[in-house]
């Protein structure tokens, strides 16, 4: 059991059972949280590459909680909307808005975005476009909502699965996050397979890498409290898989990029 | 971000004139170059690598005055101090060297003491020393830290009234810098300084003959193990401080972390590069350790404990002088704790970000400054001041208290003067006459020499 979720709750509901590990208090600990890699500083990396200008209408396709809509809304003066599945993700967004906050949020799929053609500047996804099932339908999706010569901008583990060990192959294909993230040049295909131009590729595996560490020790700091026996042992496997990961992102093997597109 | 080369100030190492200077980048270090009219061009190597000095400036931060100034600005940085209007930090660590007189005659010493007679010998009284730390207090208010040094101060005969008289000033941390002989040697010593909540600075060089002999002139082991027994017996706390010289016992970095972590009275290591004043081996002054150095040989030796990244470079001083870290350590595995925590978001520079929790900065501050020690109750409070602000839970709080300090502190001695960072100096001597003279000006810039030979002479009270 990892924060509530057991192997099985892995295999027959992985979208669920992702949000709910990412929603535990545990998780969000050992993530420090940051729910994805480089935190604000590269969120606003990301917006600065679309080229977001104060005023500019953005979305946010699969938002979770709000925090990156409400940061571009305070920080850089745009206009944001965050679309997400988690009705508790939009709940905990909503409340987190200040009164006259530029940002709302609303219930909805990434694949069937609840909102009009050509209606923002620039649509943005971070650390969610490799898990969505469908991912051309999603990029579409963002292709659609944006004005012409408008921008999509993608934020994403990358993998290159054929390279990883076994134990983090066998391992990441439980976590949402790396089982089906994609290549640098597999995520501008699926760009321009859309009919989007890509912009610019920008990778950040350093920031990746300061995550994983920051979990690996973590880990170990929470085995230095945990009981002695099972738990313990646990928790010294998951700092091992962990540490195998900060290598294969040593190799190249995994990694974080940014991405924008001419949509 | 601050960009090489820089301009400042230094001297001649050979007589000692106050020259223009610069730091330059070459090859990826950054070298301290001036030219002096007699002894023409002098370099010497002032940090280990131009990238990490760069990074080291993200974390300078404007220093905080000290209540009283004891000079005026005359000449010029570094010949009016001090402290004169032109410094730019308090005093976090003040030193008082009571004595010149030593129970060891050591291959390497800064302070050039000794067993035999000196003609500038001295031997502070007790009434000195009393009226050195109420002018510290007067300086500071409520001073932090305060280190008796020497020579070799366990050997003055009032050594535990004047640590008594700076607890009896609310002085939160204060320390006897000392070689350990007395410890060992007087079964008394130790719980006597247990009784006055004194912490020791022991001079602890490293484990092999070679190292002793070359460093302190005999093989002094067995002293310094049995000092630290006594200690643990005793509840005194002790920092582990290493002089590190090139060729000498830089392969023993790792050793003396692996042993301090598992003695039961040791909180901390401190390594300092050799200054290469007063006595000291031939060096070259180009290849000589900075803290770049010491640190990339620590985690050459502990891989699986430490690397570069883990080190801090303190913003209290100049950021170059000092880099420390903590480490949590539980028998089995060492975390350092700036892998839990974002330093960086509260030392740091970050663009578009107000400092997120000015009570975690504070105590972060706290414990990168020179005023710090591992295992004293003020860095216990300041450890879990933080762990509790980044939402670490109760029972990691704890283990957080008993954090185990690791730094690299690199002194500047007349090669490496540096008046820029001199002005951000926070570790200072306090001299009889009331003035509070930065570490390394005393060191580097003529006042060791001025202070002893009026001592000498009595001209000085």
């Amino acid at each position: 059991m990892i924060a509530g979720v057991s192997l099985h709750d892995l295999e027959t509901d992985p979208k669920g059972c992702c949000a709910r590990v990412y929603e535990s208090d545990e998780v969000r600990w050992l993530l420090d949280d940051q729910l994805h890699p480089g935190g604000e500083r590269l969120t606003l990396r990301l917006a600065r590459l679309a080229g977001v200008a104060p005023g500019a209408r953005v979305v946010d396709a699969a938002c979770g909680s709000g925090a990156t809509a409400l940061l571009l809304a305070r920080e850089l003066g745009c206009v944001t909307v965050g679309v997400d599945l988690g009705a508790r993700a939009i709940e905990q967004a909503t409340r987190a808005t200040p009164a006259g906050a530029s940002a709302s949020f609303l219930l909805g799929d990434a694949e069937a975005l609840p909102l009009p053609d050509a209606s923002f500047d620039v649509a943005l996804s971070e650390c969610s476009l490799c898990t969505f099932p469908d991912k051309p339908r999603a990029i579409a999706e963002m292709a659609r909502v944006v004005r012409p010569g408008g921008t999509i901008a993608i934020a994403d583990v990358t993998a290159d699965h054929d390279a990883l060990p076994t134990e983090l192959r066998s391992a990441a294909a439980r976590l949402a996050c790396v089982a089906d993230a994609r290549s640098a040049d597999a995520y501008a295909a699926l760009l321009r397979d859309a009919g989007c131009q890509p912009l610019a590729i920008e990778p950040h595996d350093a920031e990746l890498r300061a995550m994983a560490d920051r979990v690996e020790a973590r880990l170990r700091v929470a085995r230095m409290l945990a009981p002695p026996g099972d738990e313990r042992e646990l928790i010294r496997e998951a700092a091992t898989l962990a540490r195998l990961a900060i290598d294969a992102i040593a190799r190249g093997h995994l990694g974080y990029v940014l991405i924008t597109a001419r949509a | 971000m601050a960009t090489l080369p820089v301009a400042t100030r230094s001297v001649c190492p050979h007589c000692g004139r106050d020259l223009e200077a610069e730091l330059i980048d070459r090859d990826g270090r950054v070298i301290l170059r001036r030219e002096c009219p007699d002894h023409g061009p002098i370099e010497a190597l002032a940090y280990g690598d131009s990238g990490r000095w760069r990074e080291a400036q993200r974390y300078d931060r404007p220093g905080a005055s000290p209540l009283l100034r004891q000079t005026a600005s005359e000449m010029g940085c570094p010949s009016d101090c001090g402290i004169c209007p032109e410094h730019a930090q308090h005093t976090c660590l003040g030193i008082i060297e009571v004595n010149t007189g030593c129970n060891l005659d050591c291959p390497v010493c800064f302070a050039e003491s000794g067993t035999g007679h000196q003609p500038d010998g001295y031997s502070l009284s007790l009434a000195q020393v009393e009226a050195m730390l109420d002018a510290f207090v007067a300086a500071e208010g409520a001073p932090e830290a305060v280190q008796l040094s020497g020579g070799e101060p366990s050997i003055h005969p009032e050594i535990l009234d004047m640590l008594a008289a700076a607890k009896a000033r609310e002085i939160p941390l204060v320390m006897l810098n000392t070689n350990g002989i007395r410890l060992a040697r007087d079964a008394r010593f130790a719980p006597a300084l247990a009784a006055l909540g004194v912490h020791v600075y022991l001079q602890f060089d490293g484990f092999d003959d070679a190292t002793h002999l070359a460093i302190r002139g005999r093989r002094l082991q067995a002293i310094k193990q049995a000092a630290l027994d006594r200690c643990a017996a005793a509840g005194v706390g002790v920092s582990l401080a290493a002089a590190v010289e090139r060729g000498i016992n830089e392969h023993e970095l790792g050793a003396m972390v692996r042993f301090g972590v598992e003695h039961p009275a040791v909180n901390g290591v401190f390594f300092q590069p050799v200054t290469h004043t007063g006595r000291h081996p031939a060096f070259d002054p180009l290849d000589r350790l900075t803290n770049v150095e010491v640190i990339r040989g620590l985690c050459a030796q502990l891989p699986e404990w430490f690397r570069e990244e883990d080190f801090v470079a303190v913003p209290c001083c100049s950021p170059t002088c000092r880099s420390a870290t903590y480490a949590l350590y539980d028998g089995e595995d060492l975390v350092p704790l700036p892998r839990l925590v974002d330093i960086d978001r509260y030392l740091g520079f970050v663009t578009n970000r107000a400092v997120p929790d000015l009570e975690v900065a504070a105590a972060l501050s706290g414990l990168f400054s020179a005023s710090a020690a591992g295992g004293t109750e003020r860095t216990g409070d300041r450890l879990e001041c933080v762990a509790c602000g980044v939402g670490l839970p109760d029972e990691l709080q704890r283990v957080a208290a008993r954090g185990f300090m690791v730094v690299a502190q690199d002194f500047q001695d007349e090669w490496t003067l540096d008046v820029a960072k001199l002005r951000k100096c926070c570790v200072a001597e306090i001299v009889p006459d009331g003035r509070i003279i930065p570490f390394c000006a005393y060191n580097a810039a003529g006042y060791r020499a001025q202070v002893r030979a009026d001592l000498a002479a009595g001209t000085s009270a």
